[in-house]
């Protein structure tokens, strides 16, 4: 990364790049003013947390191969080693984590956290079934004990105003965010991801204010892509660039992302029409583009994916699983047969953490090689 | 021959027949399906049957069949023709020995499941069932109905119940739809009221296990679970369980222990070893420890919830254990160790069920500092026999015994 940066030279662009690689591990000396809140999922409302006066933190974890004891083997690396960093006190500063109930194995370290970890904990239990009956009146009452339980534990009201602001700045980011993504093709792959995810792991404001300021370089920076192949990628959370970049060492670039930390973050609409700023919070949870534990109609995520694969021009998609994470697992398999549907080859690629290796090299090698293979015949 | 430490209940006869005809009927209800206007339902183990049978459904079991797989082993191949098609072997077996089993019928016991109209998850136990279900609802191209019943992180809320209601009611209109029937009220109370006797039934016969020596030892509670898993609200069920319990009733009376000389009481945790059912729980009654009571078959017996009947459903399916918080499961065995005065627990850290497995540690540790008795956590695998490590879970198990001498 750092050749792109001293290439660029931009002051906004080298912080969101260094922000992205300590992953929110230099908060405390970096923003002593600033009170985190952790969270997991980006099915927790950042609204609501801004909205509390809190800068909301995605926990990741800093190794692939934590073992705590409180987990067994068969669990996915972001639970274990983010509950290794909560027992090594890596947590102690903030003001809370916050779970959202999407997976068995969020829902389980839910349970685990609070009986064994120092944090205070906070859950919110969305609906499943986005859209089935009486799943939008459940979640605006789970959206309202949410902000009862931040209330409790800041001890401070939280007005319609500070909602409203959250809301504003979360619509603005997102804004920023959509147009960075709408850069991925003719911008490297795995600055684009660090830059996506620094958005997760420093306060808002700062990195709203940094991403508007490098727009416009980024812009500048871009160069049409004509040789490297199109690649979506799909998965949960990828905690650093380490595939991107082996993507982009190889000839391709990732001009389609879905993962938790990446666009899917922050697609989706966001509206500020209602009286009670929840029920916008809660139409834009719903709406976004769902993730495989979330269900808003059979083969909505699938036809999403396969509109954003024919919107880029993709003809090749990787489909990243952390090991033991059943719920992108399953989907795997109907995604891939989906994308096969459409003509777009696929490649299923199962990592302990974020790290990428020798195998994985051989076997991205071997893909994307045949994927150019049969572009020149 | 070893001697056989563990003295067989005359009730399986009539649980053999029971079932006999459950399974008959179920593998030919493509002859009479349609003509009595009675679709078949593929349905998880927590899903509100009740409200099924009212409209006449058939309903049956992914998860039952998959432990008949298991039994008669045949999970590993129909778990390797789901791995080739594409299904992490991480996942759970049940999922993927059911889907196996779609995809090679041929190779599955009892020729398969029979093809189904309709699906019907409730994703009260586990997260997987959703998407187990979603895949089958793409293979067969058929309906899937879904009930959402939010994950209690501590009491039930108001919010999680109406959800809960409002689905049901939703429900019912989409089965009004599909079977043509229209929703009776009185008919799913009368499923209710026999749902709630056959629960009774197996309530107190289980309660006869606080007896010393206890009439009943874990492979029996998985093997007499069968009938309140799949016949629920059923006459069979209701006759069956009645049989089970006075024959129970009568060993207390007589004195007689499952396993011969107990002397060590234990509580099983998780799902049942399917695949070593008689020789893993032997190793313990061999030594005169007997599995008195278990949170896994003990979840068919909580006593139905007060209110109308789809009130009482929204919460009773809400309510089940595996909906619930690490901390609620603790007390609930705890309260088993007290009840039942156990010795010692036994949980089964199950690879395929993770909702049920990833919380143990911490119970354990919960448990053992409450009750002051030990916890043994063994790794396996409830169907695939490919996790179970034969030597040192005898090891571990010697060693945990040996603790009681
Ligand atoms: S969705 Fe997957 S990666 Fe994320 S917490 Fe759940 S199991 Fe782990
Ligand atoms: S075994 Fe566990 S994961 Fe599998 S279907 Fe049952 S509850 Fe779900």
């Amino acid at each position: 990364m750092s050749e792109i940066t001293e290439h660029v030279k931009n002051k906004s662009l080298e912080l969101l790049l260094e922000e992205a690689t300590l992953n929110g591990a230099a908060r405390i000396l970096r923003y002593p003013k600033s009170r985190f809140f952790g969270y997991f999922c980006s099915y927790f409302p950042e609204e609501l947390i801004l909205a509390a006066g809190l800068e909301p933190l995605r926990l990741l974890p800093d190794t692939g191969n934590s073992t705590p004891a409180e987990l067994p083997a068969y669990c996915c690396s972001l639970a274990k080693g983010t509950l290794d960093m909560e027992i090594r006190g890596k947590w102690q500063d903030l003001a809370g984590i916050g779970f959202t109930h999407t997976c068995d194995t969020m829902q389980c370290l839910s349970g685990i956290w609070a009986a064994s970890g120092h944090s205070k904990t906070i859950d919110i239990v969305p609906p499943v079934m986005l859209n089935t009956s009486g799943a939008s009146r459940y979640y605006l009452a789970e959206m309202h004990s949410l902000l009862n339980s931040l209330m409790a534990l800041t001890q401070n009201k939280i007005n319609k105003e500070a909602l409203q602001d959250a809301l504003k700045l979360c619509t603005y980011t997102r804004k920023l965010a959509t147009e960075l993504d709408a850069l991925r093709p003719d911008l490297p792959s795995q600055m684009v991801s660090s830059l996506m995810r620094a958005g997760q792991v420093m306060p808002r404001l700062d990195y709203s204010q940094a991403l508007e300021k490098c727009l416009p370089a980024l812009k500048e920076m871009a160069e049409p892509n004509q040789h490297r192949l199109k690649v979506l990628i799909s998965g949960a959370v990828v905690e650093n660039d380490s595939l991107f970049a082996m993507i982009e060492d190889l000839g391709g670039r990732v001009v389609a992302d879905d993962t938790c930390t990446g666009y899917r973050h922050y697609s989706g609409p966001t509206v500020m029409e209602a009286e009670d700023p929840l029920v916008d919070i809660v139409r834009r949870y719903t709406e976004m583009p769902p993730c495989p534990c979330k269900n808003r109609s059979l083969n909505e995520r699938m036809a999403y994916l396969n509109d954003l694969a024919h919107q880029r021009q993709v003809k090749c998609a990787i489909i990243v699983i952390r090991k033991y994470c059943d719920p992108h697992a399953w989907d795997a398999v109907a995604l891939s047969e989906s994308f096969r549907n459409s003509g777009i080859r696929t490649l299923t690629l199962e990592l302990e953490g974020a790290d990428v290796g020798g195998q994985e090299r051989t076997r991205l090698q071997a893909f994307l090689e045949s994927m150019k293979a049969d572009s020149e015949l | 021959m070893a001697k056989r430490n563990y003295r067989p209940l005359a009730s399986v006869k009539a649980l053999q027949k029971t079932m006999g005809r459950y399974y008959a009927l179920t593998n030919y209800h493509r002859y009479w399906g349609k003509p009595f206007r009675r679709p078949l339902a593929w349905v998880t183990s927590g899903a509100p049957v009740e409200l099924l049978r009212s409209f006449k459904i058939h309903s049956a079991y992914p998860e039952q069949y998959a432990a008949i797989y298991s039994a008669r082993n045949t999970t590993v191949a129909l778990c390797e023709i789901a791995d080739s098609a594409g299904y992490s072997q991480d996942l759970c077996s049940y999922a993927r020995s059911n889907i196996g089993g779609v995809l090679r019928p041929d190779l599955a016991p009892l020729g398969g499941m029979p093809k189904p109209d309709l699906l019907v998850a409730c994703n009260n136990i586990c997260g997987t069932v959703l998407k187990w279900y979603e895949a089958l609802a793409r293979h067969f191209n058929i309906p899937l109905l879904v009930l959402d019943t939010p994950y209690l992180t501590d009491e039930m809320t108001q919010q999680a119940k109406d959800y809960v209601l409002e689905q049901l009611y939703a429900m019912a209109v989409d089965l009004e739809k599909i079977t043509g029937r229209p929703f009776n009220e009185k008919n799913l109370a009368k499923q209710m009221r026999q749902s709630a006797e056959i629960t009774s039934l197996w309530k107190e016969t289980r309660q006869y296990c606080q007896a010393n020596p206890s009439p009943l030892n874990a492979p029996d509670l998985f093997i007499h679970m069968a009938p309140i898993v799949v016949l629920r609200g059923s006459q069979e069920g209701i006759d069956y369980y009645r049989k089970l319990k006075a024959e129970v009733k009568e060993r207390v009376a007589l004195g007689q222990g499952a396993v011969e000389n107990e002397r060590i009481r234990l509580v099983w945790d998780n799902i049942a070893i399917w695949p070593q059912l008689f020789t893993f729980y032997k190793m313990f009654a061999d030594k005169g420890a007997c599995f008195v009571s278990d949170t896994y078959s003990g979840g068919w017996a909580s006593l139905q919830s007060p209110g109308t009947p789809m009130e009482s459903l929204a919460t009773t399916y809400t309510e089940v254990f595996l909906n619930r918080s690490p901390e609620f499961r603790a007390n609930q065995l705890i309260n088993l160790i007290r009840d039942y005065k156990a010795d010692g627990f036994v949980m089964h850290s199950n690879r395929s069920c993770k909702p049920y497995s990833l919380v143990q540690e911490v119970i354990r540790k919960k448990v053992m500092r409450e009750t002051g008795v030990p916890g043994l956590m063994i790794e396996a695998d409830m169907a695939d026999l490919r996790a179970y490590a034969e030597e040192p879970v005898r090891n571990r198990v010697q060693a945990f015994l040996e603790t009681f001498d």
